[in-house]
């Protein structure tokens, strides 16, 4: 036992730290040299070139007011649900957990693009409704800016934010607050001295986490802000990558770095955050439910408010992509829409060859890929949970450093690795990349079914009489089987609707489904691409439910 | 069943420094007695258990249960856990959250493929053992600490293992249950006939349980005997000190007489039980337990091992009173009778009976 471990650990150090560490070399590698692979003669070119572009202060003034925004509106709207969930007596309180679960399932692509069908100034749904309203004819109100990007981001971050928060709101321990009213302070004061400053680690570790997807976000930017030429730093970069004759790869590493460092930079702090505001917020010993605070007469508009949110974030993206799909051009619900319903734009999508690839292969991606990331994902959980060594703790460093990786920077690197191997422009180049970029999300929920798994557990097993095999079989897989589901979950939907990274590695015979959906919102195809977009959700939720029924089939029910 | 130890070590490394949680043990452990390993935490104890259960490996050392040899480092022996037949109380109990209580004491069972009707059958006895009647369908998890900790005791059981260790499986439960578990745990482990390793930091606990303790330190065994023995007689003032309240006062033999051994200190000159083993000038321990310290009403009519002290502290507990009083420079805990009329501030005289006057090696 005490050999195959100590090989486990180097062994796992090299491929995690392959997987991580060799596309942020080839980054670097890249930026300085000339041509287009990544050893090229060095060069400070790409750098001056990319640096002294007179657009970049604009783009980059951009991005902080997109990046911003779009947190301080996922961290708020977060902060009153889960304090609202956890604190008070509003009713339906299992609404909240569909708000953080169900948008998982909603690719950020698709969310981004019902809200163009919703709101684009020449025919989005809301603008030719309101249109309708004598004295508001010219009536345009316009998604393509960047308050509509910082609401349509600050939404998609809402449920990251609030899986934060929640948690830490409800192990409050309420003796602080007590303490604070036995003083003389009123509730809201009592709020605002004593129960957010608590809360702040996990408030500021909800805003960087908010901070990092915001700027590595693709989707937004992409279908929300190229069409009203909002450029932030990802859609610059892949610009220099994607259009035109001359794909500057050079230009795009010299600027990404700067963005890898900043995001690098902010995920440190955000452990460091995790890491204190466990320290911070003491869960209370004694069983005591937070006292609930009666909302009395706010109660119903309190709850109507949350009502209009999930209705936002679940209900109108699915409802606006059906109801395109089926009508022949955009037009507002009327009976005469309805009239002209029909599947046409499906049976397009059944018969082009290339959405069918991309189906085939996001699926196999989703199922393929996460089945393997959750396999490497038990091992490195094993080894930092169990083994706990210098090198551990160098492996939970390296398995975590991915969940700073911009997609869209990391990808050039990865593109310059494949490019040199014969794995380049196949179906495994974008295999290899997902499970390394999204490696956390399957060691997050299985480092923390290890810590569950108390080495007494194991030991009493083996005192009992059962071999390794024996205690693995009846002991450990199955205290494991929820965390291997969740973590399966995750990189599976992740997977399946991964759109930054898969832009600059797909390749023809590659295409998956997000990619293929950005081209149809490229083309304004927007029947198709709803029609594809209601596919993927399908395929997601039938992941979902698949994964929950084989860990219910597999928990051990003992006779 | 006998337990054989010997030459027993096990070393850790951390930061370049060697530690000895196990330095050289040798021990024997009779059959079918309650056994308690005694010690501060870090002392071993527990390094000990799990060497003889199989979840450590020692660098050096032989273990026999009963003929047994389970390990043995010059013959190259390991047996592994699962192969050494014995049952274990963990302190966290270890109940396995994904079963129901039948299932978790059924396990050792199910190991070793007895058909299922003797499973059943078996369960059910040893169920009523720990008074566990018609728990079989809870979810362990749904049970109190108390019940948890009966059923890792019926899971130890049930397979009627040669010997049973226990790794401080009180520590958990609070003070008034701890109490009586300790109480139920004598009385079924008596009525057992079973081998029983115990480990605990509780001298209480350890003196309360056992038929034999070994107090450890430094990963060696001090001392070891009769709860009684060990806390009348101590030859080592680490186990002195450890096993009870006591009042340690270092001490210089003066004289060798027939009964007694005559030794000065900084509250006097005391006559002690004698120790052959010293000669006139060694430094010793003088080891006086609180509650063999006497009041001494009216005038002083032995002229041995009488002192007289001002009380300084007093505190009423209901049996005793428990106090402090000022010799010279020195403090002394006594506890004396709860009728006594003595006053903070008094003044008054103490004896100690020569052979509770107890010297130990430093």
């Amino acid at each position: 036992m005490v050999n195959k471990r100590s090989v486990l650990t180097p062994a796992l150090i090299a491929l995690v730290g392959f997987l991580t560490v060799c596309p942020v070399v080839m980054l670097i590698f890249g930026s300085f040299s000339t041509g287009l692979g990544a050893f090229g003669e060095f060069t400070l070119d790409k750098y001056i070139q990319g640096y002294t572009d007179p657009e970049l202060g604009g783009i980059i003034l951009n991005t902080i007011i997109f990046v911003l925004g779009s947190s301080f509106v996922a961290t708020g709207l977060a902060l009153l649900l889960a304090y609202l969930n956890t604190r008070t007596d509003i009713p339906f309180k299992f609404m909240f957990r569909i708000i953080s679960i169900i948008p998982m399932m909603i690719p950020h692509i698709l969310f981004s693009v019902s809200w163009v069908l919703l709101l684009n100034p020449s025919n989005g749904l809301i603008n030719l409704f309101l249109r309708q309203i004598p004295g508001l004819e010219n009536l345009a109100i316009n998604i393509y800016s960047l308050p509509g990007m910082i609401l349509v981001e600050g939404l998609l971050d809402l449920p990251i934010a609030y899986l934060i928060l929640a948690p830490a709101m409800a192990s409050f321990d309420i003796s602080l607050e007590e303490s604070s009213k036995v003083c003389g302070g009123s509730t809201l004061r009592t709020l605002f001295r004593v129960t957010l400053p608590v809360l702040r680690p996990a408030i500021l570790a909800a805003f960087i986490l908010s901070l990092v997807r915001s700027l590595a976000s693709f989707a937004v930017p992409s279908v929300i802000g190229m069409p009203g030429r909002i450029y932030v730093l990802a859609t610059h970069i892949y610009q220099s990558i994607a259009t035109g004759f001359a794909a500057d790869f050079g230009k795009a590493a010299a600027i990404g770095m700067s963005v890898l460092a900043t995001s690098i930079t902010l995920i440190y702090v955000y452990r460091y955050l995790t890491s204190e505001s466990e320290k911070y917020v003491t869960i209370s010993s004694r069983g005591y439910r937070p006292s609930v605070i009666e909302l009395k007469g706010a109660r119903y508009p309190m709850f109507g408010l949350v009502g209009i949110l999930s209705m936002i974030l679940i209900v109108l993206p699915v409802l606006v992509l059906l109801y395109t799909s089926m009508v022949p051009y955009s037009m507002i619900p009327s009976a005469k829409a309805f009239s002209m319903m029909s599947w046409k734009h499906w049976i397009e999508v059944i018969n082009d060859p290339i959405s069918l690839l991309s189906l085939k292969n996001s699926v196999f991606l989703g199922v393929f890929g996460a089945t393997l990331g959750v396999t490497l994902s038990i091992f490195v959980a094993y080894v930092i949970v169990k083994v706990r060594s210098h090198a551990s703790g160098l492996l939970e460093s390296l398995s975590f450093l991915s969940f700073s990786f911009p997609g869209i920077v990391i990808g050039v690197g990865f593109m310059w690795f494949f490019v040199r191997t014969p794995l380049y422009a196949t179906i495994w180049t974008l295999l290899i990349g997902y499970i390394a970029t999204y490696l956390p999300y399957g060691v997050r929920p299985l480092t923390s079914a290890f810590v569950q798994v108390h080495s007494h557990l194991e030991e009493s097993s083996q005192v009992c009489g059962a071999g390794p095999f024996t205690t693995m079989r009846r002991i450990v897989i199955p205290l494991l089987i929820p965390g291997i589901v969740s973590g399966w979950i995750l990189m599976a939907t992740m997977f399946v609707r991964e759109l930054t990274l898969s832009v600059v590695l797909s390749r023809p015979g590659t295409e998956v489904l997000a990619v293929q959906i950005f081209r149809f919102a490229e083309d304004g195809l927007w029947g198709q691409l709803s029609a594809l977009g209601i596919m993927m959700i399908i395929i997601s939720t039938a992941l979902v439910l698949l994964a929950t029924l084989v860990g219910m089939k597999f928990k051990p029910v003992e006779e | 069943m006998e337990i054989k130890i010997t030459n027993l070590s096990k070393y850790y490394y951390s930061g370049g420094k060697t530690i000895k949680a196990l330095d050289n043990v040798s021990l024997s452990i009779p059959a079918n007695r309650i056994f308690t390993l005694l010690g501060p935490s870090g002392c071993g104890k527990t390094t000990l258990l799990r060497c003889i259960v199989g979840l450590e490996a020692p660098d050096t050392g032989e273990i026999k249960i009963g003929e047994d040899t389970v390990l043995s480092t010059e013959e190259n022996i390991f047996v592994p856990t699962e192969n050494r037949g014995l049952g274990m109380v963990f302190q966290t109990y270890a109940i396995w959250p994904h079963m129901d209580v039948f299932n978790n004491v059924a396990y050792p069972l199910q190991t070793r493929k007895v058909p299922k009707d003797v499973i059943r059958s078996k369960v059910e006895k040893t169920l009523r053992f720990v008074q566990l009647e018609g728990f079989e369908d809870r979810p362990a998890t749904k049970l109190s600490g108390g019940q948890q900790q009966r059923v890792a005791l019926a899971r130890a059981l049930v397979a009627e293992p040669k010997v049973i260790l226990f790794d401080e499986p009180l520590s958990n439960l609070d003070a008034k249950l701890r109490e009586e578990t300790r109480k139920d745990l004598r009385i079924f482990l008596t009525e057992l006939q079973i081998t029983a390793i115990y480990v605990t930091h509780d001298r209480i606990e350890a003196l309360s349980l056992s038929d034999i303790v070994a107090v450890m330190n430094g990963g060696q065994i001090v001392e070891m005997g009769e709860p009684r023995d060990i806390y009348l007689n101590s030859n080592h003032r680490f186990v002195a000190d450890f096993i009870g309240r006591t009042n340690l006062i270092e001490a210089k033999v003066t004289a060798q007489e027939e009964s007694v051994t005559k030794v000065d200190c900084a509250i006097g000159s005391f006559a002690c039980r004698k120790r052959a083993d010293l000669n006139p000038g060694d430094n010793v321990t003088l080891c006086l337990r609180p509650e063999f310290i006497r009041l001494k009403r009216g005038g002083a009519s032995e002229a041995q091992n009488v002192f007289n002290g001002q009380i300084e502290s007093l505190v009423f507990i209901g049996e005793a009173f428990e106090g402090e009083i000022k010799i010279r420079e020195s403090q002394i805990f006594i506890k004396t009778e709860p009728d006594s009329d003595i006053r903070v501030g008094d003044s008054a005289n103490f004896a100690v009976d020569p052979d509770h006057c107890l010297l130990v090696i430093r």
